[in-house]
């Protein structure tokens, strides 16, 4: 009780404080309105939360396609960076869920025994769109990685998956940080493809509101601290890990210390 | 200028075919070729829709090459803005630059659509100010942000001695950044600028979400209007198959650039 009252109070002195800026935040003494905004903003982190290491993940694996000496596997892993890299990721997510989605109902008899859902495509179109990206980044890095080192691997016996597991991808990973990172930024911007597939992340929530009142100023600037925020943590993580993970006698020395 | 003229008529031509044009090329013509003999009908439909997707992409032209343009001349300033010696200037330049850059197209497009006004009414002349319009500026906002840190880091990779020497030989600083600096910070950022011209490019299609009549837009009224299962994934892969026509050259050029101007 004392709680709620708290909170009342908290949330009434917010919405005057706004006022008296000329913004309305009066919205959120609409109870749905208010718990719609905030599941929109715990979605949000959500999909960000799972997209990144499916992103991480699907790099890794297409960077080791992509350096493979078997055409087999490299060919392939060129075609999807390429394509994935030079579509838009919305028409992307659009082809993933209007097309194979429904390919994939048609197959199993019906809609309703599809197991998959919006959420499931968003993660998987953005996720594999990071991987594009990171693929890129880390091979830059693989090739980087002097050739007297893989030659100095393979002399003691370390095998093709090996050599990629404990010498290149190690030292890669630490060259392509600042492009992964850039990345992840990248990720965090296009979750909000998912508004397009009604999955209610914080765009989506906000369009929600917005067609019912007349506050565009005051969700955007929200919206924009919002992901700024979140943006500028992952930048600072990134700075973090650069400096902590820096070989040293590789790459340039006396920086970011 | 002169090092940017010369830079173009040197350019050796791009070899054809690419390294992944080929078999991209191939795989969609092995699969259109199965499919028009597999469903005739509904090839017939998509080449009755293609006038209306073909309209639907130059609206994405339009948008993006609008965007970029706007986008150069405010990034520009802004770049400019942020190595400004005045407190005063920089600032506000650095914080336009840090948000918009970390800010979503998406929210930007839609935000600027139910911001703006759809007219502007100058001295009782009332302007239209369509959707496609309000679009371009949503793009036009992240891309003048990203463009401002071309720009500075194109400004800063300049040596210093430089802005020196002309300081010496009686160049005022807007002179020496008119006549000494940008004509090589434009030839070194040239590849970064085509890389966010081919972004702006492929976020043109965000703009089928707030109603313009682009080609996804165009898409999904022909899918809605034929009401076919193999229709509506041959004219979305379609869209996928013009955009990558778009982009991939675009991206192509630019790496080829990027190891002209490598050190």
């Amino acid at each position: 009780m004392a709680d709620t009252l708290l909170a009342s109070i908290t949330l009434d002195g917010a919405i005057t404080f706004a006022k008296g800026y000329g913004l309305n935040f009066s919205f959120l003494k609409s109870a749905y309105e208010r718990d719609m905004w905030l599941e929109g903003f715990r979605t949000t982190l959500v999909l960000i939360a799972v997209t990144i290491p499916v992103s991480l993940a699907g790099g890794i694996l297409l960077a080791g396609c992509l350096t493979a000496k078997n055409r087999l596997l490299s060919l392939p892993a060129r075609l999807f960076v390429e394509l994935t890299r030079n579509t838009p990721t919305l028409v992307q997510l659009v082809c993933a869920f209007l097309g194979l989605n429904m390919l994939i109902s048609d197959a199993l008899g019906g809609a309703g025994r599809n197991p998959f859902g919006a959420f499931f495509w968003v993660v998987t179109v953005v996720g594999m769109h990071g991987a594009a990206y990171h693929a890129e980044a880390l091979r830059a890095g693989i090739e980087a990685v002097p050739d007297t080192m893989r030659e100095a691997a393979r002399s003691l016996g370390f095998g093709r998956l090996e050599i990629l597991r404990w010498v290149e991808l190690p030292l890669a990973l630490r060259i392509a940080l600042p492009a992964i990172f850039n990345n992840l930024v990248n990720i965090v911007k296009l979750t909000t493809v998912a508004s397009a597939v009604a999955v209610g992340e914080i765009t989506y929530a906000s369009i929600m509101i917005w067609t019912q009142r007349d506050i565009v100023v005051e969700l955007m600037i929200v919206l924009l601290l919002f992901f700024s925020a979140i943006n500028l943590a992952l930048s600072q993580v990134g700075f973090w890990l650069e400096r902590r993970l820096r070989t040293p006698g590789l790459g340039p020395t006396g920086q970011g210390l | 200028m002169t090092a940017v003229g010369m830079a173009a008529t040197t350019l050796p031509a791009i070899p054809f075919p690419h390294p992944v044009g080929r078999p991209v090329a191939f795989c969609v013509a092995a699969v259109a070729a199965a499919w028009i003999a597999l469903r005739p009908q509904s090839a017939l439909a998509l080449l009755d829709w293609s006038p209306h997707l073909l309209q639907g992409f130059a609206m994405n032209v339009l948008i993006s090459a609008s965007a970029i343009a706007l986008g150069t001349l405010i990034g520009l300033i802004l770049g400019v803005l942020e190595l400004s010696s005045l407190r005063l200037l920089r600032l506000p330049a650095i914080t336009y630059v840090q948000i918009f850059r970390n800010a979503p197209h998406l929210v930007l497009i839609f935000a600027t659509t139910y911001a703006l006004p759809f007219e502007i009414a100058v001295g009782g002349w009332h302007i239209a100010f369509p959707d496609w319009l309000k679009a371009v500026v949503g793009l036009a906002v992240p891309a003048s942000a990203h463009i401002a840190e071309i720009a500075r880091g194109a400004i800063q990779s300049i040596p210093a001695a430089q802005w020196e020497a002309a300081g010496s030989l009686g160049f005022s600083r807007l002179q020496t950044l008119r006549w000494i600096i940008l004509p090589q910070g434009l030839r070194r950022s040239l590849p970064a600028w085509m890389n966010l011209y081919a972004s702006i490019a492929m976020g043109s299609a965000l703009a089928s979400l707030v109603g313009v009549e682009e080609l996804l837009h165009a898409a999904t009224d022909a899918s809605t209007a034929v009401r076919r299962t193999d229709f509506t994934i041959a004219v979305y892969l379609t869209v996928l198959v013009v955009f990558f026509a778009y982009c991939y050259p675009i991206s192509r050029v630019t790496q080829r650039l990027e190891r002209r101007f490598a050190v």
